[in-house]
């Protein structure tokens, strides 16, 4: 296989990111941890450093050149978001502090027009944040909660919830990547069927809005969310984008200023969408950072992000399964890497993962050790807790080499040990 | 890689007692239960006590649980530390331990077996993982009068 694409790609991009050129333990830096969080390019510091130096003003407040320069490149990132999602209006985007926080908007606002006996379809794989938000859901409404479980590819079971789904249904909230087994939904065709049946329709898009074209009209879904940190953006915003009616129909989330028209002491009127569901003053430099990541990242071109990082994928699981001792989860990617993320959660033999993640940290390598947010998925693959390596666009080959032969001596260390 | 570091880190006597741990089960007869639980991992352990007749005297440790290397091997090396010693002793190990995880102490000849773990202060992230079995050993010894929590956490 040929990585052509790596000499334009990663090695065009990694001056743009100060922080990967550095040493941990006395070794360069290979960091294989970005399903947590993405490292940041310049353009995205810039961006923060010259807002605050700048046009640093609140927002919507004021008549004063600063506060009308903010509030531009508030807006103009709220723009750049619904432009890169292809939402029909930028009224359907919504800044959040993270996709945590736009999914509990969700699930308190439109979630308290649940009744009793409503039905929920979630996934086991769902991390933490598209879970608790509906077990509090559940608890206040008396709605019931259904589980998608992995097939024996270890992907979403279509059938099981072709199944599950009827009448009774009213919302099918789950991922698009999964964080920890790389499976790529088939959200269209999960909305389609949804929506057969009436029920609204959630997408986690935390880890597929970073790494691949999204189109929120072609997934036809109602609401999706996505957090700003994990897409070169800075931490502390997220955004949520719903379909224009259904965030009309739905009351406000949190009170307070920014989200109002009109205020007496008794009674208030509220702003039109989608500062509805912007109470307070926002992260406006982060979200003006984001902003700049999301013209960062179109400059690069998603379809070009998505397809080398396809090519890291299939050199990272052809390396892998080189160790005999390792147990991957999830779907294995096609030769050309197609099918699954750029990420692999997996267990090595004798070696917990915690104790991987030191072994490889002192040879330079971040990745993730524990549940990634994912206990009842982890409860139901019976382990613990699983080592995972997640790749982006900067990452390179000859990273995948220094991480697959710090792997084999964590192993081969653990092995002579135990004989 | 930096073997070194790592050598001094998962010393041949850790890695036995994970490998082979000599106090895994239950004691017969529990008379205290404890269990430890590590929320950021996952890592669980489960103490059992077995003390003399007065309540004064560890007669016997054992653990069950999951977790890695340097939270088992902790684990077994205090199992074996606690037989025989009085409640009062045994409270005094378990603040001399956290001081050494903070490089501030180490134990004397005849428990120096414990001072294996000391590798473990040059690796903060790694502490809660040696700490998880004493802070659940403290919980199963001072909460014995009052109500017991379901898990103690070393999440402070
Ligand atoms: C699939 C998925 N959903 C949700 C989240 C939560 O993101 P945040 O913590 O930024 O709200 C994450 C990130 O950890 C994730 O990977």
């Amino acid at each position: 296989m040929t990585l052509t694409q790596e000499k334009t790609l990663a090695a065009q991009v990694r001056p743009d990111f100060p922080i990967l050129h550095q040493q941990v333990n006395g070794k360069p830096l290979v960091y294989l941890d970005n399903a947590a969080t993405s490292q940041k390019p310049l353009v995205v510091l810039d961006a923060l450093r010259d807002y605050y130096e700048r046009d640093n003003a609140n927002v919507h407040r004021g008549v004063h050149t600063l506060s009308s320069r903010a509030t531009d490149a508030y807006e103009g990132a709220r723009d750049k978001i619904a432009k890169f999602v292809n939402a029909a209006s930028r009224q359907e985007i919504v800044f959040t502090r993270n996709a945590s926080e736009a999914i509990n908007l969700v699930a308190y606002a439109w979630g308290s027009t649940l009744k009793q006996g409503d039905e929920i379809i979630l996934s086991v794989m769902e991390h933490h944040s598209n879970l608790i938000p509906w077990q509090m859901v559940a608890q206040r409404t008396g709605a019931v909660l259904k589980f998608v479980e992995p097939n024996a590819n270890e992907e979403f079971n279509l059938e099981q919830y072709k199944a599950l789904i009827s009448n009774k249904t009213r919302l099918v909230s789950i991922l698009h990547v999964s964080n920890t087994l790389g499976y790529i939904n088939p959200v269209a065709e999960i909305t389609a069927i949804a929506h057969h049946y009436g029920a609204r329709v959630l997408v986690d898009a935390c880890q597929s809005v970073p790494h691949m074209p999204v189109d929120v009209q072609a997934m036809d879904c109602d609401w999706l969310v996505a957090s700003g940190h994990k897409m070169c953006g800075p931490t502390g915003v997220g955004f949520l984008y719903g379909k224009l009616d259904l965030l009309r129909s739905m009351p406000p989330f949190l009170g307070g200023g920014e989200m109002i028209a009109d205020v007496f002491l008794d009674h208030a009127t509220y702003a039109d969408l989608p500062h509805k569901f912007e109470a307070g003053t926002p992260a406006i430099g982060e979200a003006i950072a984001l902003g700049a990541a999301v013209d960062y990242l179109s400059s690069l071109g998603m379809d070009k992000i998505h397809a080398y990082e396809e090519q890291l994928t299939a050199y990272l699981f052809q390396q892998l399964q080189q160790i005999p001792e390792l147990r991957i989860y999830g779907p294995r990617p096609t030769l050309e890497g197609k099918g699954r993320a750029a990420l692999a959660a997996f267990t090595a033999g004798e070696v917990h993962p915690h104790d991987l993640s030191t072994i490889l940290d002192e040879a330079g390598v971040a990745i993730r050790a524990g549940h990634h947010c994912t206990q009842p998925l982890h409860r139901y693959l019976k382990v613990q807790s699983t080592a995972r390596a997640s790749l982006y666009f900067y990452n390179t080959q000859a990273e995948i080499d220094v991480f697959i032969a710090a792997l084999r001596e964590a192993v081969d260390f653990f092995a002579s040990i135990f004989g | 890689m930096s073997l070194d570091n790592l050598r001094n880190l998962y010393q041949q006597v850790i890695l036995e007692h994970y490998k082979k741990p000599r106090n895994r089960g239950k004691t017969s007869p529990v008379h205290r239960h404890q269990r430890g639980h590590n929320p950021s991992c996952g890592d669980t352990i489960d103490l059992t006590l077995q003390l003399d007749e007065a309540g004064n005297h560890i007669q016997d440790v054992k653990f069950e649980g999951e977790g890695c290397a340097i939270a088992m091997s902790s684990a077994d090396l205090m199992a074996d530390a606690m037989r025989g010693k009085s409640v009062k002793e045994a409270l005094e190990m378990i603040q001399r331990f956290q001081a050494m995880m903070k490089g501030e102490a180490e134990f004397p000849k005849e428990l120096r077996k414990l001072n294996v773990m000391q590798g473990v202060a040059q690796f903060p992230v790694r502490i809660k993982c040696a700490t998880l079995t004493w802070h659940t050993l403290k919980a199963a010894l001072e909460l014995a009068h009052s109500e017991t929590p379901e898990y103690v956490s070393n999440e402070s």
